[in-house]
């Protein structure tokens, strides 16, 4: 391996990356979660759509599909099953389910929500504003100038981007430069961005209307979700559009992708969604006994009234949603069991924080242990 | 549509809506993106269901 080391522009690899050691450190370098799409605790590998028109639905851990219309792609780790690139096992993929033409305010998008706690030291909305650099590898049935996006939370400040795929069905190595914001709108949850709340979005456009396009490579004011004229993917009935390795760093240059253990990752995914059950069974009730359900002693506090506690394995952003999933039924509940093993099915979250939560049944005689799965979403 | 839980154990004041689309319990905190959504519903003038007798 070959190395030049230089005192003005730092460590420069073989591979002409070059990593100006102070600024960008060599690991723990990448601002987004889940850049290589390991991690689908929600859907464990199915395919996912958009059932309600202008939401964004969660796919892959961390990124999200945005959809002005339901019914026009799906998103599936590994979709197609087509060959990672080198290095790589799993791959966000999307199909487009029709050909659609889309209108000047519509949209269609994959994005990455980053918190503030993750970017603050790119010191945006400052003079001293960090330029970054953005890599993916990216794969598609089409040709042609396709776009993207970085852009506030707020939805004040955005700067449109395009990249180039030449042969189609092979996968692409991009790199964009961005120049930091000196605008002073990265910050959405009061003076600093230093905080849990969202400070901005990385998105890849799919299909972006006219209305809500904008100059590719500047700043624009408002929020711009991909360049004018980019490629709609949802334009072509059964188009694909594969992406995977995708980093964000500071530095001008793009340098190799940061490896994470799958443990390491799995936990920062934790962070916005975790799950009671098995890591590649997709949340559900009435999936039976014995699949991993948590079991817990049901406590008595006053009457007929009982509580069970579960903590998380990784702390929350911030006070968790729950959800309760009846492992013989489907309701959003638990099974209370007396020491007959008899269950009477029911309870409710009793309140949550970003450390767990509790489960209170009031109307159950006798209960001694509690049955049942749970989500917790603390997501951007 | 959503719906008032009742109080927690040793609580005075209710602390979370529930989802009825998917019986998530949301709690009543501004960072939680699923609290800001209730809020902009309730903003467009609806109302939640009662918390169960």
């Amino acid at each position: 391996m070959s190395l030049i080391i230089d005192g003005t522009n730092g460590v420069t690899f073989n591979d002409s990356s070059l990593q100006p050691a102070a600024a960008s450190p060599y690991v723990l370098k990448n601002k987004l979660i889940n850049g290589a799409m390991v991690i689908d605790q929600r859907n464990a590998g199915a395919s996912v759509a958009t059932t309600t028109a202008g939401t964004g639905t969660y796919t892959l851990d961390r990124w999200q599909y945005y959809a002005s219309q339901t019914s026009k792609f799906t998103v599936q780790q590994n979709a197609g099953s087509v060959t990672p690139p080198t290095g790589f096992n799993n791959y966000l993929g999307c199909t487009s389910s029709s050909a659609y033409s889309v209108l000047s305010t519509e949209l269609f998008l994959i994005r990455q929500a980053i918190e503030g706690f993750n970017a603050s030291d790119l010191a945006w909305g400052t003079a001293n504003a960090k330029t970054v650099t953005l890599s993916f590898q990216v794969y598609s049935s089409l040709t042609g100038t396709f776009g993207g996006a970085i852009y506030n939370y707020l939805g004040t400040r955005s700067y449109p981007f395009s990249y180039t795929i030449s042969s189609a069905n092979t996968w692409t190595q991009i790199s964009i430069t961005i120049a930091g914001d000196t605008s002073a709108s990265w910050t959405s949850g009061g003076s600093s961005s230093n905080t849990n709340s969202g400070w901005g979005y990385i998105s890849f456009n799919l299909g972006c209307g006219s209305a809500v396009s904008g100059t590719t490579g500047v700043w624009n004011s408002g929020t711009a979700f991909g360049p004018t004229g980019a490629t709609s993917v949802v334009g072509t009935n059964g188009a694909t559009w594969y992406i995977t390795g995708v980093q964000l760093e500071i530095g001008t240059t793009a340098t190799p992708f940061e490896r994470r253990l799958y443990n390491q990752e799995l936990a920062n995914c934790q962070r916005y969604y975790e799950k009671s059950f098995a890591i590649g069974t997709a949340p559900a009730t009435n999936l039976g006994a014995g699949t991993g359900d948590v079991i817990l002693s049901a406590n008595t506090t006053v009457g007929n009234s009982y509580v069970s506690t579960v903590s998380f394995k990784v702390t929350k952003r911030t006070t968790a949603t729950v959800t309760l999933y009846n492992r013989q039924n489907a309701s959003n509940d638990w099974s209370w069991y007396n020491s007959a093993g008899t269950a009477s099915n029911g309870g409710a979250v009793g309140s949550s924080s970003d450390n767990g939560f509790y489960c209170q049944y009031t109307s159950v005689t006798t209960a001694t242990v509690v049955a049942g799965h749970w989500t917790a979403s603390a997501e951007l | 549509m959503y719906k008032l839980t009742n109080l927690g154990f040793g609580q005075t004041e209710i602390t979370s809506v529930i989802r009825l689309s998917d019986g998530a319990c949301i709690p009543f905190d501004l960072a939680n993106t699923d609290y800001q959504a209730y809020l902009k519903w309730i903003e467009e003038g609806n109302t939640p269901l009662p918390a169960e007798e």
